[in-house]
């Protein structure tokens, strides 16, 4: 009962941690990439919300915050410390490698080696914010586009980072 | 499961982050990207030297190889070359940032 308590904790921090990142790195105003672009649009014509359709879009095209915070937890649970910054430091490899500047993938890796190595101390284990975050990853990519993405532009909005394209 | 802090390593990958902001200043990178920050792809000396530098250091600590002085001569030599990497080899192995994209979609 407790490890089920603690996973959804974890989920809440994992899924606050890349979408906080995210949104300020400014996944939701513009398409990084041809890809993100054609999901956003698609997202809005099913009724969604545009930037919350390039957030989504952005993140399938290439590692940000959501990839490093699901990488760094794995990283830590394999090996510690360096796991963790190994993550990002491939998240940023993979970034460079998707045309993306990789301020968000790799800074989401770096907080999230962080808080897991905090959490440790009261408990939490890697392999929990594992699955809090593919279960977090799920609620915005993996149940209903519409919610999630006027959810994330609501958010971008009030971050002040809503897109300026329509 | 706690997850241990060794001090030692701590103390490297800090000498790291340090010798390779230093070290990409004195090769005259700028040291913080141009704004907005968040869209700009000038490698500066803030981001992504030390990224590099502490990334191949903890490869090397993984393995367990610290070399001589408690991996601090790693540590440095870790900074040097990612400065220098980032500063005259980045562009050879990683693409080159995208055009300004001024699509207008349909």
């Amino acid at each position: 009962m407790n490890e089920i308590f603690a996973i959804a904790i974890a989920t809440v921090i994992a899924w606050l941690n890349f979408v906080i990142i995210d949104t300020f790195m400014g996944l939701p105003e513009v398409p990084g990439v041809k890809g993100a672009d054609i999901v956003g649009y698609s997202i809005k014509k099913r009724g969604g919300d545009l930037a919350g359709g390039f957030f989504q879009g952005n993140i399938l095209c290439s590692p940000d915050a959501s990839a490093g915070t699901l990488l760094a937890s794995i990283g830590v649970m394999l090996l510690g410390i360096e796991g963790g910054i190994i993550a990002a430091f491939l998240v940023f490899i993979g970034n460079r490698l998707c045309a993306d500047a990789g301020y968000a993938g790799t800074i989401g890796a770096l907080s999230m080696t962080v808080i897991v190595v905090l959490f440790s101390y009261i408990g939490f284990t890697p392999e929990m914010f594992i699955v809090g975050m593919v279960i977090a990853i799920t609620t915005i990519q993996g149940i209903h586009h519409p919610s999630s993405t006027t959810l994330l532009g609501n958010i971008a909005k009030l971050m002040n980072r809503y897109t300026k394209l329509d | 499961m706690i997850v241990h802090l060794n001090e030692t390593y701590l103390l490297n990958y800090l000498i790291a982050i340090a010798t390779s902001i230093i070290i990409a200043i004195g090769l005259k990178m700028p040291i913080l990207p141009e704004k907005p920050r968040r869209f700009s792809w000038t490698n500066s000396a803030i981001f992504p030297t030390p990224i590099i530098a502490i990334g191949l250091l903890a490869i090397c600590f993984s393995i367990n190889f610290l070399w001589i002085y408690n991996g601090m001569v790693l540590a440095i030599i870790m900074g040097l070359v990612s400065a220098l990497f980032v500063k005259y080899l980045f562009y050879h192995v990683f693409p080159n940032p995208p055009e300004v994209k001024e699509e207008v979609n349909e």
